[in-house]
Formats: structure tokens, sequence, C-alpha cells
């Protein structure tokens, strides 16, 4: 079963991050590495991205005399996408564990983040199935 | 440079489009296939996902003892992730262009259904995320 990680943050979010010292930084992500590196050794690993902040985020609707119609205004409660895991488990629950490692990864003097990751399955149908 | 183009949906947005008929259904299925394959012809295409429909979501954190905390209650303002595309082109411009496409695909009686498509730079390889 394959099931994305998503985790999201609002713009006010992103800037807090922006403010940890470097050595918080590292030490947030000498975890995601050993997680990822983990998952590739446990054969779930599938994907991983990381987004740029969300500054230039646009969103697109539609088209107007052949131009894209393009908006950078988001209220301040939209929560961005800042990256994502895609992995290949077993069972929802062992989708969740990973989830919660994620969240459990320090943040400001080494506590754990807490941030909550959205875990979500593939769509298992039709033409574009995961 | 690669961009990610996202559908976003909430819950009401995911139910009225279970209201399509079937064949406003199938047109707009058959528009994101012939879409896909373009943006394949074309050398852009790096990846695209739907996901499953939002019911069975979770936000997981981390408990004080590391085990996972599920929730699966969100307010109804909460975006879901309905779909992505991984694109690599020249310029933003192209990736709006790209997403403008998606945007006009055909909704009821086969108007384009002028979705909101979130356009997002992603990260140019795992060297960003310290991989």
């Amino acid at each position: 079963m394959k099931y994305i990680l998503l985790m999201t943050g609002t713009k006010a979010g992103v800037d807090t991050y922006h403010a940890w010292s470097k050595k918080d930084v590292d030490a947030h992500m000498a975890i995601l590495v050993s997680i990822n590196r983990e998952l590739t050794e446990s054969g779930e690993f599938i994907a991983t991205q990381g987004l740029a902040g969300p500054n230039e985020a646009k969103v697109v609707r539609g088209v107007i005399n052949g131009v894209p119609v393009t908006d950078g205004i988001f209220p301040e409660s939209k929560e961005f996408l800042l990256g994502y895991w895609i992995v290949d488990v077993a069972t929802p629950d062992r989708a969740y564990e990973i989830a919660g490692r994620i969240s459990a990864a320090p943040g400001p003097g080494g506590k754990p983040t807490n941030m909550p990751i959205e875990v979500r399955q593939f769509a298992t149908h039709g033409p574009k199935s995961a | 440079m690669k961009y990610i183009l996202m559908m976003n949906g909430t819950q009401a947005n995911f139910d009225s489009y279970a209201k399509w008929s079937k064949q406003d259904i199938e047109a707009n299925v058959a528009f994101m296939r012939n879409f896909r394959q373009e943006l394949h012809d074309s050398g852009v295409f790096v990846d695209t996902k739907e996901l499953a429909w939002p019911q069975e979501a979770k936000f997981v954190r981390s408990g004080a003892d590391g085990e996972p905390i599920t929730d699966g209650v969100f307010p109804e303002s909460k975006e879901f992730l309905a779909g992505y595309w991984i694109v690599d082109v020249g310029s933003a411009e192209q990736a709006y262009k790209i997403a403008a496409r998606v945007s006009a695909a055909p909704g009821p009686g086969g108007k384009p259904a002028n979705m909101p498509i979130e356009v997002r730079q992603v990260l140019g390889s795992h060297g960003d995320l310290g991989l």
C-alpha cells in the first residue's frame, strides 16, 4: 500500500523555521536523513521531495486571452506543502508510525516539533494509479 | 527547474465532483489522460499522482512516548490534495501555462472547471534536503 506523508505549514510557520539556529536545523535534518536511510533499507522508501518556500507560490485559474490567470495572494491560514515522503508499507498503522517519527524530529532546543503530518493513500483506480 | 502543480479541494469540492454526470466525469478523465500524454511528448513530464479521497485522511503527531497520535477530524475549510503533476520546464511562466491548461479541464456540461491549481517550485535535488 502506497501512502504519501505531507508536511504542511503556514507562512508564519515557515518564518519560524528560518529563525532556528544552525545547530537545531542540522539536528533536524540529521534525523530526517536517518529516517530516509532506514526506509530505504527496509524497502519501504519510494520518494521524497522538498518544496521551495511559499513566497513564490501562485494559484493559476484558467486563461484570459491566452494568458494564464495567476494569483499570489493567500489567506494567512493557508497551509502550504513543505515536502512529502512516499512510502510503500504493509499497513496503514506502519504509515502512521513513520509519520509519527517524522513528527518527532527535533526542533528548537532538541525538543520534538510535533508537526502534524497528513497521511493519505494513493488512488487505486483509473489511469493514474500510483 | 522543476515545479509541482497541485490540485486541492475541500471536502465540499470532492462531494460536488461526486455528483458530476458520468458523461462529464468521462470527459474530464479523457482530458487528463491526453494532458499527461502531451506533457510526456513535450519532454516536460516528471511525475503525476492521484490521491485517494480524503475520507481516510489522518493527521499524525508524535506522542510523548513516541507513539503516533492520529486524528481524522478536519475543519470544513481544510484543503486536501487531490493530485499533482511535476514538470521540468525552463521558466515559471511555462509552469503557469501548463497549470492553466489543467485548470481549463472540462467540468459539468463540458465548460472549463477553472479549478485553482497551486504552482510551487520543488527543490532541485536531494542535496537540498541534505540527502
